[in-house]
């Protein structure tokens, strides 16, 4: 070959890997192309909606509060937005209830504990669209931190709690978020059982909301119930404290049962085994015997008792009194029902909201009284039921029905929901209960009914060491078992009486409710054991 | 008749050399004493008895010493027998009792008479209740059928319960055996039922209905009518006191009872003509009426 052939070769060659080149080089500048075009549309879609979003900073998820920062600012409850703060700008923390968007606005339900109020978002010159955006997408049950200012209505907001009041939002933070299936509805969980089947929507039964309890509770019937039963235990504490009455703590882990052996937890205790207490009597009587003359405790009882209904507990807290009195047990029943008297007293005066509250989701017939409360004797109300066609002997004891319409013969005559039922026969009673001196057929014993279900039994207690044992065995109990018991009224024991009530079951019965699963927070029964 | 004054001065004059007084000047004061004694309830017998001469029907004057007075006064004011189980059913072994519900603001004045003469003639367990539907009654409410009896820790000592509520009522009501009787409605209703466990009313059915009538007037144009209505029916009250002792004749009866009451409730008593001024006398010689002048004042 020549040199110009080489050439030309080479020539071709150049050529051919120019032309391969160039393919390459294309296309790279067309992906390059692409690739710009891309980013290009992308710089120029965030610059535009950057531009957009000038509330960029009034909205969004918080980081988590670690404590990262002490804030000094006021938040405002939900309960004080009234009239008297329209056209405050305000910060307020609470639970989102409900979110809609609508257009170019978002109305969401703030609420928290028993209150709630409208608050709305709107496109405007404070508040973006992708704002009214991500707050129509806020998950139901967030918390959230909000400011607003707070705005008059001209129509009442029937739904709301604060009826004359909107919130319009300026900043809204996510505090905490929820996850967006939730297992029950609280709107379904407020809802009436009748309101429910009537426009068919759906209400939560009794189980799910047991099994999710952290939700249920949150309701604003189930704040108020609460609540209220704060309430009785802190109108029973200070009207015994002001009576003279001294509180007393009692052990729950005991070495005999103390009402009958039947119905009773055991519990391993070390090397041995020990039972769960099913009432404080025995100690409560000891402590009489103690000189400490009048006592009261607040604690834990522990029935095992396989007993289904709608107001029977494994576990629930038990408030016993125990006092000495002078001549006649009725000083006692005087000083129980005066101490039922101010509670319920206390709860008509200062619990109305959280009565209103509960009777708008389980409406009932508010709770009447006497003061001083009524006593019947066994024989009157045994009068009574035979006058309505109840057959029944002097001796039996009453039962269920039988109590329940006793009370409705009581509330006919008398027009009270809260009763005393004296002298009980001796022989339904247990074997502690101090004999009537007159008629040895009845008792100095006494039951108390609220809505005509047993609320209280107690009885004027056998302080006499010789007669108990007597009692004991005409009951057949093993005196063995009750030995320390016994022995705690040799050395001197003052008479005494008292008894003791349910809590779950007094505000279950106040409130005119159905089923004491709705007055204990974390119910215990046969069938559950947790939460 | 002339009081004699009990004078000191027998015993300074006979007192012994060491102090001491002579034992039989110490019978003579007892004799005195004992004599003062008789001569005082001699006194008010008399005056008693004056009272009986000009009020009729009036066993005694009850503002005497009551250790005179042996017998129970409704027992002779009211003749004819009552039979209790006749009236409210046969006792089934327990407290029978009546359940009076009235608003504090009008205060049953003739259910507070009638409770005195029933637990004159029964054994009366009483009771007064305040309802949850008031907030508060007044201390003379609480105690206006008197202290507690002693025996009430035992119900069924008694042959009768009166049970008085206080309570937010538009109308007084009265409540008994609930299968068997609705309620009894208005002072003037309960009153006559009340009364009939008392005494019963006239055999005459037109006296019987002279009564009705005139407690019908008590309670509808006395209590409550006007100035003029009262003036009416003090001129006709005075006209029949002018013919007979009581309002409905010779006998003292439920239209008494409800004519005082709602005089007293009313005001008119102290403006009432010359009649109707001595019968109101009459009346409270009689002592039934104190439980109703002691609220009212």
């Amino acid at each position: 070959m020549t040199k110009e052939e080489v050439q030309g070769a080479a020539e071709e060659d150049q050529q051919v890997q120019s032309k391969k080149g160039l393919k390459k080089q294309q296309k790279e500048a067309e992906k390059a192309a692409k690739k710009a075009e891309k980013q290009a549309k992308l710089a120029a879609e965030q610059q535009g909606s950057e531009e957009d979003d000038f509330s960029k900073d009034r909205y969004g998820v918080s980081a988590m509060v670690q404590s990262q920062q002490k804030l000094d600012r006021t938040l405002t409850r939900v309960q004080d937005l009234t009239t008297e703060r329209a056209d405050q700008l305000i910060w307020l923390r609470a639970r989102v209830h409900t979110s809609r968007a609508k257009g170019k606005q978002c109305f969401l339900v703030l609420r928290q504990q028993q209150f709630n109020v409208q608050a709305l978002v709107a496109v405007g010159d404070r508040a973006s669209k992708q704002m009214v955006k991500f707050a129509a997408n806020v998950t139901k049950e967030s918390i959230v931190d909000v400011e607003a200012v707070v705005r008059k209505v001209e129509q009442k907001i029937e739904s709301c709690t604060q009826q004359d009041v909107e919130l319009h939002i300026e900043r809204i933070f996510v505090i905490s978020q929820a996850e967006p299936r939730l297992p029950l509805q609280l709107d379904d969980a407020v809802r009436a059982e009748g309101e429910g089947e009537e426009e068919g929507r759906a209400t939560v039964n009794q189980d799910t909301r047991l099994d999710n309890r952290v939700i249920d509770l949150r309701t604003t019937t189930s704040q108020a119930v609460f609540r209220l039963q704060s309430g009785v235990c802190q109108l029973f504490r200070d009207t015994l404290t002001n009576k003279g009455f001294v509180e007393i703590q009692t052990p729950k882990i005991i070495s005999a049962a103390s009402e009958g052996g039947a119905n009773v937890f055991t519990v391993s205790y070390f090397k041995t085994s020990a039972y769960l207490a099913q009432s404080p009597q025995l100690y409560k009587q000891m402590c009489i015997c103690a000189d400490f003359d009048k006592v009261f405790c607040v604690g834990p009882v522990f029935r095992a008792e396989d007993s289904n209904t709608h107001r029977h507990l494994t576990e629930f807290v038990g408030l016993d009194i125990e006092m000495a009195f002078n001549y006649h047990y009725h000083e006692v029943i005087d000083s129980i029902t005066d101490t039922m008297v101010q509670i319920f007293k206390g709860l008509q005066d200062n619990f109305q909201t959280e009565i209103q509250t509960v009777n708008k989701q389980f409406p009932s017939e508010p709770f009447k009284f006497l003061e001083p409360t009524l006593r019947l004797e066994y024989k009157e109300g045994v009068a009574m039921l035979r006058e309505a066609g109840v057959e029944m002997g002097d001796e039996e004891d009453l039962s269920t029905p039988n109590e329940k319409l006793l009370g409705r013969l009581v509330k006919e005559k008398y027009d009270t929901d809260f009763y005393v039922l004296d002298k009980y026969p001796l022989a339904v009673r247990p074997f502690y209960t101090m004999p009537d001196p007159n008629d040895p057929k009845y008792s100095n014993s006494y039951d108390m009914f609220m809505r005509g279900e047993e609320i209280l039994s107690g009885a004027q207690r056998v302080h006499d060491a010789q007669l108990l044992t007597e009692r004991a065995i005409h009951h057949q109990i093993d005196l063995e078992k009750i030995k320390a018991y016994i022995d705690s009224f040799r050395y001197g024991a003052p008479p005494h009486g008292g008894g003791g009530i349910g809590l779950e079951r007094v505000c279950m019965l106040y409130l005119g409710l159905h089923n004491v699963r709705q007055t204990s927070m974390f119910p215990r029964d046969p069938k559950r054991l947790t939460p | 008749m002339p009081m004699y004054q009990q004078g000191n001065s027998c015993c300074s004059e006979h007192a012994l050399q060491n102090g001491e007084v002579d034992p039989a000047v110490k019978a003579l004061e007892a004799r005195q004493d004992e004599i003062m004694r008789k001569l005082y309830e001699l006194k008010a017998a008399v005056e008693g008895l004056s009272k009986t001469v000009t009020t009729p029907d009036a066993d005694l004057d009850l503002t005497v010493s009551s250790s005179l007075c042996t017998q129970s006064i409704s027992a002779a004011t009211f003749q004819g027998t009552t039979d209790l189980d006749a009236l409210l059913g046969k006792d089934q072994g327990a407290l029978r009792d009546i359940v009076i519900n009235a608003n504090p603001a009008q205060p049953p004045l003739t259910l507070l008479v009638l409770h005195s003469l029933l637990s004159q003639r029964y054994r009366v367990l009483s009771s007064v209740h305040v309802h949850s539907s008031v907030a508060s009654v007044s201390p003379q409410l609480l105690s206006c059928l008197g202290p507690r009896h002693a025996d009430s820790y035992a119900r069924h000592l008694f042959q009768l319960g009166f049970t008085l509520i206080w309570k937010d009522v538009p109308k007084l009501q009265m409540k008994f055996s609930i299968r068997n009787m609705c309620p009894i409605e208005g002072e003037a209703n309960v009153a006559r039922f009340l009364f009939k466990l008392l005494a019963p009313y006239p055999n005459d059915p037109a006296l019987a209905t002279l009564v009705d009538q005139w407690v019908d007037v008590a309670f509808f144009q006395l209590a409550e009518g006007s100035a003029k209505e009262h003036a009416a029916v003090l001129r006709a009250l005075n006209s029949a006191l002018g013919r007979n002792p009581w309002v409905v004749g010779p006998e003292f009866s439920l239209a008494d009872i409800a004519c005082y009451c709602c005089m007293l409730s009313s005001g008119s008593a102290p403006s009432a003509p010359a009649n109707v001024q001595r019968w109101v006398k009459s009346c409270e010689n009689l002592g039934h009426f104190s439980p109703a002048k002691g609220l009212v004042q």
